[in-house]
């Protein structure tokens, strides 16, 4: 039904656009220029109204309402019943909500029953009410604004005024989501120092968070997060071995020396490579390159686990070249012709102009399409769940298993320990992955702009 | 034409019928001409008459454009400079080049000089190379107004000091040829001024080209003027009597602005 109103409130603002447009047309009487805004902005303006109260008040009812009906709900829930957990009252409220949208309940008694009747009259309440006051404000809200069409009224001004406030309320979501996101990652890190000791968790060398969990608290020895940091920061460096180097000269080969008819072929090509999903980079990591390097490894008498950092790191560097590769080619291609002109005239070879014109040139750019590199090693997730293991072992051996920080919140996360349980160390370390990178990202910017200075 | 005029230094380049193509475009349609040594000699013409793809081919710059093709014999100090055993980065070394827009490298201006000392070894130690830096910026009338900040970057000055670097930074590599392409295009006046005065001391030690959109200029500073006029090589003399008694048509109406 409310999707109707939408519907409704949609034509509305297409009427009162065009009712306004031409009402302004007839104020002027024909002579346009006597307006102070165009009929279009007339209508635009009282559009905007209609659509901001139509909308306004549909979004706004709905939050509420359904805020007051699932309240009301809980409050339907026979006292009969004796004192209930929140999970049985939840079960309640939701069977009852299926018995009255006409869906399978898990059970059925008098007490959904009732719930299921309450929450039948809701609705009906709810929705007729509320498509009332959406279609009252907007009627409202047309006529309000198209009484105030006359010659000299700047509906041009009021219109981009209005737009302007539009614009700055899509840039305030944004930041309000980050804002929100930040916050409750803060709170639950903060709930779970609580609990633990903050340098436990920083430099305590053993990570089995949950392994003493069924005995009723976490064991503070037992969450130490150094084995993944160590981890993560062996994986992210055999990435950017393999990722910095490919991925560089690529870009060098790709603006010096390849021809147009080589580059509008190979360009794309390594951009679809950015496009692979990172769960197939992962089982192509688990499946081929894990199997390979440890036969490899067997055959020279190298150990090589299974699931290895180097794997991993391998895949992970491979991900990223396209990344460093094309972010880099665009700096070198921006360097201008005439320095590479410059260099030639000098006689200079291309290596020589590569190297001591073209490369410190186009540094700040080279050095942040590394950093965000980086920053996605660090943050990647489904390679390293495939490839590089579970185990939290503390090691610099790039044979070995090892585990990162996103590994251990996929398995905190997707484990079968309660959420509330698995949630503390999740968050803590989804916060302290967040600060490092923001550090990370705050150095680059500075060095990017130090380089910059002295370029420019 | 040469033969008419007064004793000449020796012809550095010798150029005989030389034909540019730009994939389907012929930009320099069968040229002669002859450069000589110690002296400044003007290209003149209206825009695209192709006296910079002329210019460029002195140094083999065209080479760097994939669609450019150079044929006909241009031979410097009687060597063909196309010839398959010329190395053109070595040649370049020989012919040095100054364009349009001032290009300093964003390095010092001390860097800047040192560049084609550096990637040819010119310099035995650093005592040679701080002298070498010095004496070209001398040459190029900067050093007074630079010598106490020598490691600030070169993209730091000025319009007219930028260009002068890099013509400190062309004569540092020791090149027996100086190409420059509108070197006074983009600067203002006085600037202008310093650097054809440059340019006007150079011509006494090497042999100096010059693609100019200024007749002013090319009357103030060479020897020498070629006027081209779509790709043709039209008319080449003493500037004195390109601009006094021209005998092409297309000249006189170049000369006295009524085309171009």
């Amino acid at each position: 039904m409310l999707s109707w109103v939408a519907l409704i409130v949609v034509l509305m603002i297409a009427g009162s656009f065009f009712a306004s447009q031409q009402r302004a047309r007839g104020v002027a009487q024909g002579d346009l220029a006597a307006l102070h805004s165009r009929p279009a902005y007339h209508g635009a303006y009282t559009a905007l109204w209609v659509a901001i109260a139509g909308f306004g008040v549909l979004v706004l009812g709905l939050l509420l309402s359904n805020i007051a009906i699932r309240s009301a709900l809980f409050a339907a829930i026979p006292d009969s019943l004796g004192p209930l957990s929140q999970i049985e009252r939840d079960l309640i409220v939701s069977d009852g909500v299926a018995i009255a949208s006409g869906e399978v309940a898990s059970r059925s008694d008098a007490a959904r029953e009732a719930v299921g009747a309450r929450y039948g009259t809701l609705m009906m309440v709810r929705n007729v009410g509320l498509a009332l006051l959406t279609l009252g404000a907007a009627a409202f809200a047309y006529m309000r604004s198209s009484a105030q069409i006359s010659l000299p009224f700047r509906a041009r001004n009021r219109t981009e005024k209005i737009v302007q406030v539009l614009l700055m309320v899509s840039a305030a979501i944004a930041i309000l989501t980050t804002i929100g996101i930040v916050a409750s990652l803060l709170g639950q890190t903060l709930a779970f120092f609580s609990d633990i000791p903050i340098t436990k968790f920083l430099f305590g060398t053993l990570w089995s968070p949950l392994s003493g969990v069924h005995s009723g608290s976490m064991d503070p020895d037992k969450v130490g997060a150094i084995p993944l940091f160590a981890g993560t920061l062996l994986i992210t460096f055999i990435a950017m071995l393999v990722a910095v180097p490919v991925g560089l000269f690529a870009a060098i080969f790709l603006s010096d020396f390849a021809s147009q008819r080589a580059r509008s072929i190979i360009k794309p090509m390594l951009e679809i490579l950015a496009g692979i999903p990172t769960v197939v980079y992962g089982f192509f990591a688990a499946i081929t390159v894990a199997p390979f390097l440890r036969d490899t490894g067997a055959a020279v008498g190298l150990t090589i686990s299974s699931e290895s950092a180097l794997a991993a790191g391998i895949v992970m560097g491979i991900m990223i070249i396209p990344f460093i590769s094309s972010l880099s080619d665009d700096v070198i291609n921006a360097v201008p012709q005439s320095l590479r002109d410059g260099s030639y005239g000098l006689g200079a070879t291309k290596a020589e102009t590569i190297r001591k014109v073209i490369l410190p040139a186009a540094l700040p750019g080279i050095v942040s399409a590394v950093l965000l590199g980086v920053s996605r090693a660090i943050g990647e997730t489904m390679i390293v769940v495939m490839a590089a293991g579970q185990g939290a072992n503390l090691t610099a051996n790039p044979f070995e298993a090892v585990t990162t920080v996103t590994v251990q919140i996929v398995a905190l996360i997707t484990g079968d320990t309660e959420a509330a349980t698995a949630a503390g160390p999740a968050f803590t370390l989804g916060f302290t992955l967040f600060c490092v990178t923001l550090i990370f990202n705050v150095i680059a910017l500075r060095l990017v702009r130090k380089y910059q200075e002295s370029y420019d | 034409m040469t033969e008419s005029n007064p004793p000449l230094p020796r012809a550095k380049f010798q150029c005989r019928g030389v034909n540019v193509h730009y994939a389907t475009t012929h930009a320099i349609k069968d040229n002669d001409i002859d450069i000589y040594d110690k002296s400044v000699t003007s290209f003149i013409g209206p825009s695209g008459c192709g006296k910079s793809t002329f210019l460029r081919c002195l140094n083999r710059m065209n080479d760097t454009i994939e669609i450019c093709r150079v044929t006909g014999d241009i031979r410097l100090d009687d060597v063909d400079i196309y010839g398959s055993d010329i190395d053109p980065v070595q040649l370049r070394a020989r012919v040095g080049m100054v364009f349009q827009k001032p290009n300093p490298f964003p390095k010092s201006i001390f860097d800047n000089v040192a560049y084609g000392p550096r990637i040819h070894g010119l310099a035995e130690n650093r005592a040679d190379l701080d002298a070498m830096v010095e004496s070209s910026l001398r040459s190029a009338g900067l050093w007074d107004e630079v010598k106490d900040r020598l490691s600030s970057s070169g993209t730091g000055l000025s319009g007219g000091q930028q260009q002068r670097l890099c013509i400190a930074r062309a004569i540092a590599t020791q090149p027996e040829v100086l190409l420059m392409d509108e070197p006074c295009s983009a600067l203002d006046p006085i600037a202008t001024e310093i650097v054809e005065e440059l340019i006007s001391s150079l011509g006494e030690t090497y042999c100096v080209v010059i693609v100019t959109h200024s007749m002013q200029q090319a009357n103030r500073i060479s020897e020498r003027t070629a006027f081209f006029h779509l790709g043709e090589l039209v008319e080449y003399e003493t500037t004195h009597n390109i601009f006094n008694t021209p005998k092409d048509d297309r000249t006189i109406g170049y000369v006295s602005g009524r085309f171009g």
